[in-house]
């Protein structure tokens, strides 16, 4: 037996491997600038080469730093719990929070004030919406389910996070994509599917890193120290799963060349259609509601300090989603070619797929039985009880909207936008706020900074969303009607530009909604920085103190 | 040869139709699960897991 303070320091296989590794991508990187086919193509594999010599630093300068011994599992009986990625991850969901609301305010302006395109290839509409959607939903909502997933895999299962450079391979990783695949859709490469835009290098270092996630998380698992699996770590699980296989079912694309950004998708026409929606309305399902459903069977919980409601209807909740979710995508496709049977198919889930949506609101909602009056005093469990309501109104909405004949008018127009805003906003929005309110305190063990400003945090954005998906829904129904109205000779009774002219006040609205959505998280930006740099020091765990009820 | 690709798609379509009630199946054994009355006890201690300090 040798004691601790004899052992010889090495580097460990980790260390190690992602040396030599980034090493080694570092000199193809180099090659790859310099033989590069498109200067995009160049400038990526220019970061991945200064990605790559950083990373060669800063794990050898961790190395010479640590100690011989790696950090124990356990201290004096108590797990030793892994917080550095998930500060890490909790801070970058916060930037990309605000520059994929700011760039969604941009957007929304442009529609409203064609102008504000600038008249350069950068700035334009086209190009900074896959920037919008790939910042809010992966980058923001990326890593609040990452850095949520890794502290409650730990604390449920009362173990140290597994790996010791994996985790941080994970978060790091992923957001080394995300600037990858933003930076992309700026200098114009996207494989122009939606939700799926990055080209086939950042879908590559997309898979390692999703891979080493799922490895984690699993090892984690594997490890755990309660017999009992909890249900939000199942929800996390199928959530990484199920991305990882949406991923490669939605991306197997042949380069044009193997120094070049552009390639070919596998899969054609309407299998290729297909493929997208099965994936998209996937992502939906399972990245912007099993994760985060996760987020509620956890945090609504150790907020409201009240069990979950019925655990029994959690594991019926999970399962049905399960088997029901994968199938709703055709839904997206009514009208097109193809088969009537498959659309036909996912309207039907679709439906189906409102119960057990409603069970897990009910769920999330009933767990404050007894806590009622939590909601006057916390308005960060306030965000969250919100955040179910949203997450049930659209899942009615939802199921409406793939009926065929709803579809018809609210297909192609605005309606869309608004149905998918009250999810996103509402939901998965107001859900990772309420999150973050507790994660940053629990994580570098401080006192919430303000409750004061995290309520008018609450009502600004609320009043946002609400002008936001007011604006839409009025919009979307007056598109529609307007593209299908006829004269009386049967003639259509628009043209396209008047329906265009028609939605001028509702993307004012709109813009003003988003406005006051990015102030609601600039406000949060500095409650969260005030509560890490002057917060007072928390002497017990989650104990904020609560506002006096009016 | 010719056998063996009679077995293959007659085991083909049996898949194809059965996967419906397989799924159903499974699906039913865990509500059953769920609702199973031994299984309460579990479920309230698993309930009650987020409220739990170490």
């Amino acid at each position: 037996m040798t004691s601790p303070s004899t052992v010889t320091k090495s580097m460990t296989m980790g260390e190690a491997g992602l040396t030599s590794g980034f090493a080694v991508s570092a000199f193809v990187c180099f090659l790859a600038v310099a033989m590069g086919h498109d200067s995009a193509f160049s400038f990526h594999a220019a970061l991945g080469c200064a990605a790559s010599l950083i990373a060669v630093v800063v794990i050898g300068n961790r190395y010479l730093d640590r100690p011989a011994a790696l950090p124990p599992a356990e201290i004096d009986g108590r797990p030793n719990y892994y917080f550095g990625p998930i500060k890490f991850a909790s801070a970058m969901a916060m930037f990309w929070g605000i520059a994929g609301f700011t760039v969604g305010l941009i957007i929304a302006m442009q529609l409203a004030w064609p102008a504000l395109n600038f008249d350069l290839p950068w700035t334009t509409f086209g190009r900074l919406r896959p920037l919008h959607t790939s910042a809010v939903i992966f980058a923001f909502g990326g890593n609040v389910l990452i850095a949520s997933s890794f502290y409650v895999v730990q604390k449920t299962c009362r173990t140290r996070l597994a790996g010791d450079l994996a985790p941080w391979f994970v978060v790091v990783g992923y957001n080394f994509f995300i600037l990858i695949a933003g930076t992309g859709y700026l200098l114009g490469v996207t494989q122009s599917k939606e939700y799926a835009e990055p080209e086939w290098y950042a879908d590559l270092w997309l898979t390692i890193v999703w891979v080493t996630y799922l490895i984690v998380f699993l090892m984690t698992l594997v490890k755990r120290k309660e017999p009992h699996i909890f249900v939000a770590n199942w929800f996390y699980l199928a959530f990484i799963i199920t991305i990882a296989v949406l991923h490669l079912g939605n991306n197997p694309a042949l380069p044009v060349s193997f120094l070049g950004s552009k390639s070919y998708i596998a899969w054609g026409g309407v299998q290729d259609a297909m493929f997208q929606w099965w994936y998209g309305h996937n992502a939906v399902g399972f990245f912007l509601t099993a994760g985060f459903l996760a987020i509620m069977y956890y945090f609504i919980p150790k907020r409201a300090e009240r069990p979950v409601y019925s655990y029994r209807l959690s594991i019926i909740h999970f399962w049905a989603l399960i088997f029901l979710y994968i199938w709703a995508g055709p839904h997206h496709l009514h009208y097109t070619a193809l088969p009537d049977w498959a659309q036909t198919l996912g309207m039907t889930f679709s439906i189906m797929l409102w119960m057990p949506s409603w069970g897990g609101m009910i769920n999330g909602l009933m767990t404050l039985s007894g806590a009622w009056d939590k909601l006057r005093t916390d308005p960060v469990l306030r965000m969250m009880v919100v955040s179910v309501a949203f997450y049930g109104m659209s899942t009615f909405e939802g199921p409406m909207m793939s009926i065929k004949v709803v579809n018809s008018l609210s297909h192609y127009t605005d309606w869309t936008i608004g149905h998918v805003h009250s999810g996103a906003l509402g939901w998965v929005g107001f859900v990772s706020f309420g999150a973050l309110y507790c994660l940053v305190p629990w994580l570098w063990n401080r006192q919430l900074y303000s409750l004061k400003l995290v309520n008018w945090h609450f009502w600004i954005s609320t009043i946002g969303i609400v002008l936001y998906i007011s604006a839409m829904w009025v919009s979307g129904i007056l598109q529609g009607l307007m593209w299908r109205a006829y004269t009386s000779l049967g003639f259509l009774e628009y043209s396209f530009i008047e329906s265009v002219e028609a939605m001028h006040p509702f993307y004012i609205i709109r813009a003003a909604g988003g406005a006051l959505f990015l102030i609601g998280a600039l406000i949060m930006a500095v409650n969260l920085w005030m509560t890490v740099n002057a917060g007072q020091a928390n002497e017990t765990e989650g104990a904020d103190i609560l506002q006096p009820a009016e | 040869m010719k056998a063996i690709i009679q077995i293959e798609s007659l085991a083909w379509s049996l898949l194809s139709t059965l996967w419906t009630p397989v799924f159903v199946g499974i699906f039913i054994a865990i509500v059953a699960y769920a609702l199973w009355p031994c299984n309460k006890t579990l479920f309230d201690a698993a309930a009650r897991m987020p409220l739990r300090e170490d």
